[in-house]
């Protein structure tokens, strides 16, 4: 049975009004090797849709995710908590 | 006498019947080609840049939606399901097969319902720099830009003006103020977009074209694996939102001095070292065909040849 990585970020202390935003921290972005992270504008309705305001990090390609732990370590505000599982290598040929 | 007779024959049979597997491959290959190439590569029919063609297919209407919504894509529920954990809801029993068929019917979706939000229709091919230089140089309809890459901004947190656009699509993306380059020149002539296409190329970016939606043509992106969306999903979960190329490298033997430097420039991962003969290998089904690694080669050993020239590759994208 293969494990499930979670990734759970506390967006009390990362997000566009919080203390930090992650337009302009994206550290977590950067040390991470395989990208795991996604930075996206919330799915609420935005006043300029082009260039909406409010953004915030998810962590989406779990399945990716080798529990190095980088983004544990160099997250400014600790917001980021990691419980690894299975990482799934290239399936190509599936 | 009767022996050579029976062999002329079985040569005979030979023969025609690895001509027919081929034409059936050929056929069977190049899906998009056939539909939409009029008869060559679908990424060289001049009709597939026109503006009459967007026309026909509100394709403005489509591209702004779809660039309006286009980061949040993977944390959209489609039928229930986004594309967190991805990989792991796929190895699902049963529930994973329908996620797969349903994620490929609305990538490849030539239907009038197609949801902009949800990207269907949009889906593209890797080339190499020639052919994309083609494209650019006398297919691509003006206006042409060059943009910050949206997913290395989403998935690396990093600007990267690399995206050459074109057509229709260039005054969507205008609108989207955080893509475009500051103090610099983004609006390019098709000389600089040749020239910026080769420079990205040279670095190790992999050229691609793309449909969006399909049938209309309107990007030419320089990837990088594995923050590109399209990449992601074709390297790592098989799904064909980018086939491979037309062709696959070749290394001759003979002038391979097995410096490696090819190797380091490859994103699939299909070029390695063998210290035993002291040259490199490739592994052609892991090959893309974007000849990106023929810039570090510096005693000509690598040249791509047509995909279809190889047996073993023909039909396989």
């Amino acid at each position: 049975m293969t494990k499930r990585t979670s990734i759970k970020i506390d967006y009390s202390k990362c997000h566009t009004g919080a203390s930090t935003d992650p337009r302009e921290c994206r550290k977590c972005l950067f040390v991470c090797d395989p990208a795991v992270f996604l930075m996206h504008p919330t799915l609420e309705d935005h006043p300029d849709p082009h260039n909406p305001e409010i953004w915030r990090i998810d962590a989406i390609w779990l399945s990716k995710c080798t529990g190095c732990m980088k983004c544990v370590e160099i997250c400014p505000e600790q917001a980021i908590v990691v419980k690894p599982g299975d990482s799934l290598s290239i399936i190509r040929g599936f | 006498m009767k022996w050579s007779g029976v062999l002329n024959i079985a040569n005979d049979f030979r023969k025609y019947h690895t001509t027919t597997t081929w034409t059936l491959q050929a056929i069977s290959m190049c899906e998009w080609c056939f539909k939409h190439g009029d008869g060559g590569k679908w990424y060289n029919n001049a009709r597939l840049y026109r503006n009459e063609l967007a026309d026909e297919y509100n394709a403005s209407e489509y591209l702004e939606e779809q660039w309006k919504n286009m980061e949040t894509l993977f944390i959209r529920k489609i039928m229930g399901f986004n594309s967190i954990g991805l990989g792991y809801k796929m190895q699902m029993p049963i529930i994973g097969r329908v996620i797969r068929k349903v994620v490929e019917g609305q990538i490849h979706s030539e239907k009038k319902n197609r949801n902009p939000v949800r990207a269907d229709g949009h889906f593209g091919q890797v080339l190499p720099l020639e052919d994309a230089q083609h494209i650019i140089g006398n297919l691509a309809a003006e206006p042409i830009i060059k943009n910050y890459c949206v997913c290395r901004w989403m998935q690396r947190g990093v600007k990267d003006a690399v995206c050459i656009n074109f057509g229709q699509l260039s005054e969507v993306i205008e609108k989207h103020t955080r893509y475009i380059p500051e103090d610099v020149k983004y609006r390019l002539d098709r000389e600089e977009a040749i020239q910026a296409l080769q420079e990205q190329n040279e670095k190790g970016y992999v050229a691609s074209v793309w449909f969006q939606p399909v049938p209309y043509i309107n990007a030419i992106c320089s990837c990088e694996s594995p923050e590109c969306g399209g990449l992601r999903l074709r390297n790592d979960f098989n799904l064909k939102t980018v086939y491979k190329g037309e062709y696959v490298i070749e290394i001759d033997i003979d002038k391979c001095q097995g410096c490696m430097s090819c190797v380091k420039m490859c994103q699939f991962s299909a070029l390695r070292y063998l210290p035993s003969v002291k040259r490199v290998i490739v592994d052609l089904d892991k090959c893309f065909g974007c000849g990106v690694c023929r810039h570090a080669c510096k005693h000509d050993a690598l040249n791509l040849i047509p995909r279809e020239s190889v047996p073993g590759q023909a039909g396989k994208y």
